[in-house]
């Protein structure tokens, strides 16, 4: 008996110990950015420019450069996704859904250095051209390949979902003549409604947290971008640029602040998506 | 008129986001392969040191991409060391032990920690590290840094899917041992465990895979543009990602762009197997799980 | 398969051998040598100009010693006379002079071992290879924008520009730009190496780099008709010049005093020269 309650105890303390790691981040981030706290100029640095020459140290444009990458990628992976596993799930003949499925389950296994390596060398000299315009390294080229490393998990999800639907409900649409397509719209995409949302947003986390696209091919100027075109930083390569470059520093102590922001953002969107019911978790 | 335009329309869209995704994946593949596969070779990866003496460390390796190579396997062994015993304990709290509210509330807490991003996990370990060295002059950023804040980022995984896949078994199997009067640390030692070992160690394989993939959290923690092999767990160390990202930025000449593609291809290929043995395991799991049921 | 495996490295190991043999015949008892009883480990980070040089004497003493460990680490001057202030690091490499301030408050110890200089480049399809300060200063400044004002092809500029921990970045910016301002626009890098690298990709690209990586990939720009040549550089006709330091926290000892030496030595200088940087010896 006394094994059993000593197991028991170990296994507790393995779940405590990890559990407690989520915590120390936090306490961290909050502890070493603290002498930003004081004074409240937290909240200013998330609305002032860039600019150590002149002593602002303000993360608004990385903010901005953030949210427009996250926001474009979805822009294109969101269809994309959708289109594709509509076609794994109900539209293309068995053997090639599987054959896609296939492909897109190898696709999440890519290391993410990989696509900003190609992209580097394919996609920015690509758009440098086709566009005229800057140097290449954009908010659009790391949109692109960002929604190319976001999308297989994102079709991953849509299909679990698209394919646990009761059969009772498909049967009855099969039994009532639809079309596949009619399926579709009518079955699976109104009951799938939860699971996709909650794709949606564990990709906004995915697209947010990820720092080598945007490192590699944003082009990191700390200007608030102005067009799609434009070199943009995130906070993620924002955390990478400083950290290569100091510590000790006021800079140093506002990538904490960086880092802070990415941890609220991403921890709200994983309550949100238990919030809408966690019936996308459930399933994965 | 309409549905049937509307039909059209989805079917279109469908084949044709399913065909850009997946021509864009294969350029991207093969664009690699086209341009890294003719750099394969072993000087490569050794340089002008011999194989043999550089498997036996006899002679350091100075040009090729052994040293990043060897880093990134010490680097694996070590995080995935490090998190596995912890994960596969937690995983089995949550699925055996925890019930209701502390069960839902410690699932929480692994779920944000999946979430968080790698920088941020790479910041933390590199603040730790500098926490530590005012008290203990030898730690630095290092070896043994990286591999702590890369367990941290695949504890999470490890401990869902251990989670996973000791709660997917079916009741059948997990009465059984009870019922014939096992303890319940029994039960789990020489039934659920075993049972569902195929599940775990594709959770294992997927998290050496996570490992060998990432570059934040390295970037942060010690990796170095040139340091040969590591002599000791507080050495400063190459690895193979952190390599093509630099590669890819400051290429001095051709022959180093070479290398970069090279290097590229052997991570592409090492994480390809890890999946195709994380997928094929898992697969068996299945193919067991029916067959029993 | 195998045995081809086996066979060559044979045959590789039969001509490092020889190699070794005919090198260690011929090279005369040098600065080198210092190394040979030695053990140990040296951490070097910081300036981004200095790495060739680094890798350089790093691979030259590990292969003559192969208990020597040296990891080399960029991250710009400013974080390698941090981390050695700190004590991170051994040697904090910096490609501007430490501030008094910096240099009393951790104590550091100076090694200037080559004069180098800062260099505009552009790539080199782009017609415009001068340029008078005033025009550069609008250029960085984000005023100027297009290369057709400078006769150039009718294309946006590109501006490239390093973090602020860069020593290279603070020489182009006090000597060059006059502490002008670089536009927010600019892209920006993480290294002399990534510099060059960039600018050799981006046909309307214009940076600054250390005078000693330039090479054919990029093409210097004549700043107010001198031309950034380490000549120039040495006859003062180039004015934006600069030293490279090796710093240490206070007096360097054992092993990486002997790594300081050896940068002092003819070795050492020789492979400065050989990397573009004029030496001081």
């Amino acid at each position: 008996m006394k094994r059993e309650c000593f197991a028991e105890t170990g296994f507790l303390g393995a779940a405590v110990l990890s559990a407690s790691l989520t915590a120390l981040i936090l306490i961290f981030m909050l502890f070493l950015g603290f002498p930003l706290f004081r004074g409240g100029c937290f909240f200013t640095l998330l609305t002032t420019p860039w600019n150590p020459d002149k002593g602002l140290f303000g993360i608004y444009p990385m903010l901005a450069g953030t949210l427009s990458i996250v926001f474009l990628s979805l822009c294109w992976a969101f269809p994309l996704s959708l289109g594709a596993s509509a076609l794994i799930s109900v539209i293309a003949p068995t053997g090639f859904a599987k054959f896609c499925k296939k492909t897109v389950q190898m696709l999440t296994g890519i290391p993410t250095v990989i696509y900003g390596f190609v992209g580097v060398f394919l996609l920015v000299p690509f758009i440098r051209e086709m566009f005229a315009s800057g140097s290449g390294m954009s908010i659009l080229s790391a949109s692109l390949m960002l929604s190319m490393v976001i999308s297989p998990t994102m079709i991953l999800i849509f299909t679990d979902t698209f394919e646990s639907i009761p059969a009772s409900y498909s049967a009855a649409a099969d039994a009532l003549g639809a079309s596949p397509v009619q399926k579709l719209l009518y079955v699976i995409l109104p009951y799938s409604r939860q699971g996709i949302f909650a794709g949606l947003i564990l990709s906004v986390g995915r697209a947010m947290g990820d720092t080598l696209i945007a490192l590699m091919l944003a082009g990191n100027a700390v200007a608030v971008p102005g067009s799609i075109l434009d070199s943009a930083r995130t906070l993620t390569a924002h955390i990478a640029l400083v950290i290569a470059a100091d510590f000790d520093s006021i800079e140093f102590k506002t990538i904490f602040a960086a880092g802070l922001v990415l941890y609220v953002f991403t921890t709200s969107l994983i309550l949100l998506v238990r919030i809408i019911g966690g019936m996308g978790m459930k399933n994965r | 008129m309409k549905e049937r335009f509307i039909e059209i329309f989805i079917k279109s869209f469908a084949w044709l986001s399913g065909l850009l995704l997946l021509s864009a994946a294969f350029v991207i593949i093969g664009f690699l392969l086209v341009k890294g596969v003719p750099t394969l070779s072993l000087s490569l990866i050794f340089g002008d040191t011999s194989p043999a003496d550089a498997l036996l460390l006899r002679r350091q390796v100075l040009t090729g991409l052994f040293p990043a190579m060897a880093g990134t396997c010490l680097l694996v062994l070590l995080s995935v060391g490090l998190a596995t015993p912890v994960g596969l304990a937690a995983g089995i709290y949550l699925a055996e032990y925890s019930r209701g509210n502390l069960k839902s509330f410690f699932s929480l807490f692994y779920d944000i920690l999946a979430g968080v991003p790698s920088i941020v996990i790479g910041l933390f370990g590199f603040s730790l590290a500098i926490s530590l060295h005012h008290y203990v002059k030898e730690i630095y950023p290092c070896l043994l840094i990286s591999a702590l804040a890369l367990a941290f980022l695949v504890l999470p995984y490890l401990i869902r899917t251990t989670q996973f896949a000791m709660e997917s078994i079916p009741s059948e199997t997990r009465l059984t041992a009870p019922a014939l009067g096992a303890t319940k640390l029994q039960n789990i030692a020489y039934v659920l465990f075993p049972r569902s070992l195929p599940g775990i160690a594709s959770g294992v394989i997927l998290a050496i895979g996570r490992c060998a993939e990432d570059t934040a959290v390295i970037m942060l923690t010690g990796v170095v543009a040139a340091a040969g092999i590591p002599g000791s767990l507080l050495s400063a160390y190459e690895a193979l990602p952190f390599y093509i990202y630099y590669i890819s930025s400051q290429y001095r000449d051709a022959y180093e762009l070479q290398t970069g593609y090279g290097a590229a291809v052997i991570l592409l290929i090492i994480c390809a197997c890890l999946f195709l043995a994380a997928f094929y395991l898992k697969n068996q799991l299945m193919d067991r799980m029916l067959y029993r049921q | 398969m195998r045995l081809d495996i086996i066979k060559r490295s044979f045959i590789l190991t039969g001509i490092f051998i020889s190699f070794f043999f005919i090198v260690s015949s011929i090279a005369p008892a040098g600065t080198i040598d210092l190394f040979t009883s030695e053990k140990g480990d040296i951490k070097i980070s910081g300036g981004t100009a200095h790495i060739p040089v680094m890798k350089d004497a790093a691979k030259q003493i590990m292969e003559h010693n192969r208990d020597i460990r040296i990891s080399i680490a960029g991250g710009g001057s400013g974080v390698g006379i941090k981390q050695v202030g700190e004590g991170l690091v051994d040697i904090g490499n910096s490609g501007r002079k430490p501030t008094d301030d910096e240099i009393q408050k951790y104590g550091l110890k100076l090694f200037q071992w080559a004069i180098d200089g800062v260099g505009v480049i552009v790539n080199p399809q782009n017609p415009v290879k001068a340029l008078s300060k005033t025009q550069l200063s609008e250029i960085f400044a984000g005023k100027t924008t297009v290369w057709k004002a400078l006769g150039g092809p009718d294309k946006l500029i590109n501006v490239y520009t390093r973090d602020n921990s860069s020593g290279t970045r603070e020489v182009f910016w006090e000597k060059a730009l006059d502490k002008g301002e670089i536009t927010d626009k600019a892209n920006v890098v993480v290294s002399n190496g990534a510099m060059k690298t960039a600018v050799a990709n981006d046909p309307y690209g214009i940076g600054y780099v250390s005078v000693g990586h330039m090479d054919n990939s990029t093409a210097p720009v004549i700043l107010d008709g001198a031309e950034p040549t380490i000549d120039n550089v040495k006859n003062g006709s180039y004015k934006i010049a600069r030293g490279l330091f090796s710093n240490t926290k206070g007096e360097p000892k054992g092993l990486v005093k002997k790594f300081i030496d050896f940068l002092f030595s003819p070795e050492g200088q020789q492979i400065a020269a050989k990397n573009g940087f004029i030496p001081v010896k």
